[in-house]
């Protein structure tokens, strides 16, 4: 028989009392440890995508709705910036690669990127990783298609699979885009997760997203009479035939050159000056622009961090009311380990005891429930937002939520111990009633 | 040595209560009943013989050591150690075995821990208790008594103080009661003080204090 056989045996004995207790502390716990597990993945998500690009050149307002709408793919851009403009771009600066983009189609409302090969081999969207196929390659001629892994998952396309594309980016039920059906695409390749935004695109060649666009403006300049039409009884352009005010992007991702390794170069705030005085586009940092974006919710985080504070400390004092009222309960049992020998000290300690293993059992149920919890938040979030966030909690966050939990239940547990160790003997001997 | 020695002791309270034990000594080993009209303070002298409660003024000493005199810790040990108590209503820890009981009752005293599972049995056997890992409170009433006084043997106390020990029995089984109480006292060596209200009690002890008279001295 030990000390601790006792407290377990008090526990126990109060059975309802003590899982009720315990399972406050552990939603609170839990609440906690996904509150900022999701804000420290919410952020490395966003981080993330931006990848390698140190400028987005965007005909959009401002340079935020520029990163969300080019990066983010947030909304198609509203502006188009022509094909000269982006010629006279590439030869202002020494860059150390541009490539064009062009938003605004859609495939079953996952966004449909236009963009060029260097995409593929320049472009990394993560830090450090650039991209890789897990089938097939880099699209090569027109009307060929990549998918990013969540589309490929979400629609189920493979290698080989055919799209009609829909001009605007519409509802997922189709309503308002308007689908390019003569022209299917074939997609010939597959991205693996990057785990960035870019895993719910699709990504065609520019001369794909042009033909498309000037068949369907062509027509509507003719109208069904005039002829140039092939075997389905539709006008056919081929990307030999595109004008050049059909060609028309929505950004521009930029690099400067940097030193082999480094990411950021002293030419970076000259290229940036540059592009602004001498074209009337919106020039964008993106990794800058996101970090204001978590300046713009940071008021709202922390509003969450101080309601899952609210929440531990109710969950520390309902540990308090529990064992505060079950002193009356155990008065009788104080008094009997008084009687039997048990220092005022030694039932103090015990009380305490009962506290801290609730406040460990709550931790231990809080992480459990974190974990299982965040799993299916971060599996819900991919499958709805396309957001990757890796649910599983750093060890020092959980040692210091253990650590606060714990010792919010001792701190709750020393009013009822101080009680247990007031109490007096005598009156706890007498019968009841 | 006296199993206990009391001298000039005093205690008054709000209300008009006063308990006033000039001297009362109980040898080892000895036995006595100690009656007085309810109210009477019955339970309030054992209580500070315990070490419970503090008197007013006065000296207490229990196996040569002066209760009254020790603080805190250092008392609450001695009483584990040297005084066994068993009550009415038995006030056995409820949620525990009839073992543990004995055990928890033998942690807190100077009994080394390796035999306390031995010790524990031993006793239970030899006061008919034939199923010592029941729990305590679906027992029988008259098997509760018999764990009580097991407990209060069980750190082989010099004194063992018996509050109304028989009140919740009806009388035959108190008769039996009260007798397995003095054998297994008899059979330790621990003197026994007993309380009640019930005078037909007063045949089973060879000495009666009544604290309502100045008989109580001696």
């Amino acid at each position: 028989m030990t000390d601790f056989t006792i407290v377990l045996r008090s526990l126990s004995l109060r059975r309802f009392s003590t899982t009720v207790t315990v399972t406050m502390v552990a939603v609170s716990v839990a609440l906690l440890l996904v509150l900022l597990a999701m804000r420290d993945a919410g952020r490395a998500a966003f981080r993330r995508g931006t990848g390698n690009a140190h400028l987005l050149v965007s005909a959009d307002t401002s340079p935020l709705v520029a990163v969300l709408n080019g990066m983010f793919y947030a909304n198609a851009p509203s502006q188009p910036i022509d094909w000269a403009a982006y010629m006279k771009i590439r030869e202002a600066f020494p860059w150390s690669w541009t490539i064009p983009t062009q938003l605004g189609d859609s495939f079953r409302g996952s966004p449909v990127m236009a963009t060029s090969k260097e995409f593929f081999t320049s472009f990394e969207p993560v830090l450090g990783q650039p991209w890789s196929f897990v089938a097939g390659k880099a699209f090569e001629a027109p009307y060929e298609a990549v998918v990013g892994a969540e589309a490929a998952r979400l629609h189920g396309l493979r290698v080989g699979s055919e799209l009609v594309l829909a001009h605007g980016v519409g509802t997922a039920s189709g309503e308002a885009a308007h689908e390019h059906e003569d022209h299917p695409v074939e997609v010939v390749g597959i991205l693996a997760p990057t785990g960035s935004a870019h895993d719910r695109a699709i990504f065609t060649s520019l001369e794909t997203g042009w033909c498309v666009h000037a068949e369907e403006s062509r027509l509507k300049e003719a109208g069904a009479a005039n002829p140039g039409e092939d075997d389905h009884g539709h006008l056919h352009v081929d990307p030999e035939d595109l004008r050049d005010s059909e060609k028309l992007i929505t950004g521009i991702l930029l690099r400067v050159p940097t030193r082999p390794g480094e990411q950021v170069s002293s030419a970076l705030p000259v290229a940036f000056d540059l592009l602004r005085r001498q074209f009337p586009f919106t020039v964008a940092q993106p990794a800058q622009q996101v970090g204001r974006l978590f300046e713009i919710v940071s008021g709202v985080d922390t509003l969450f961090i101080a309601m899952a504070v609210a929440v531990m400390v109710a969950g520390a004092l309902s540990v308090m009311l529990a064992l505060y009222n079950s002193m009356d309960l155990r008065r009788r049992q104080v008094a009997i380990l008084r009687v039997l020998g048990a220092s005022q000290g030694r039932v103090f300690g015990l009380v305490l005891a009962e506290s801290a293993i609730i406040g460990l059992l709550g931790s231990g149920l809080g992480i459990a429930l974190a974990a299982i919890f965040g799993t299916v938040a971060s599996a819900e979030l991919q499958r709805r937002v396309g957001l990757v966030i890796d649910p599983t909690m750093d060890l020092r966050t959980i040692v210091l939520c253990t650590a606060a939990a714990t010792f919010l239940a001792c701190a709750a547990g020393i009013v009822p111990a101080l009680r247990a160790y007031r109490t007096a003997v005598v009156q706890g001997l007498r019968p009841l009633g | 040595m006296n199993a206990l020695s009391i001298t000039g002791l005093e205690l008054a309270r709000s209300g008009g209560f006063r308990l006033s034990v000039p001297s009362l000594s109980l040898a080892q080993g000895e036995q006595a009943l100690l009656v007085a009209p309810s109210g009477g303070g019955k339970s309030t002298l054992l209580h500070l013989i315990a070490g419970l409660e503090d008197p007013d003024a006065g000296s207490i000493t229990v196996a040569d050591m002066p209760i009254s005199a020790l603080r805190g810790a250092a008392r609450d040990g001695f009483r584990g150690a040297s005084i066994g108590m068993v009550f009415q209503t038995f006030n056995l820890l409820h949620g525990f075995s009839a073992i543990e009981n004995l055990m928890v009752a033998m942690m807190f005293s100077s009994v080394p821990a390796a035999t306390h599972d031995a010790r524990a049995r031993a006793l239970l056997a030899e006061l008919g208790i034939d199923r010592p890992e029941q729990a305590v409170e679906t027992m029988s009433v008259g098997q509760q008594q018999r764990v009580a006084v097991a407990r209060a043997l069980a750190c082989r106390p010099t004194l063992v103080l018996a509050d109304e020990p028989t009140a919740s029995l009806d009388p035959a089984n108190a008769a039996t009661a009260i007798g397995l109480l003095q054998r297994a006292c008899r059979d330790h060596g621990a003197a026994l003080l007993c309380t009640s209200h019930d005078p037909s009690l007063r045949a089973h002890f060879s000495r009666v204090i009544d604290l309502g008279t100045a008989e109580a001295a001696r």
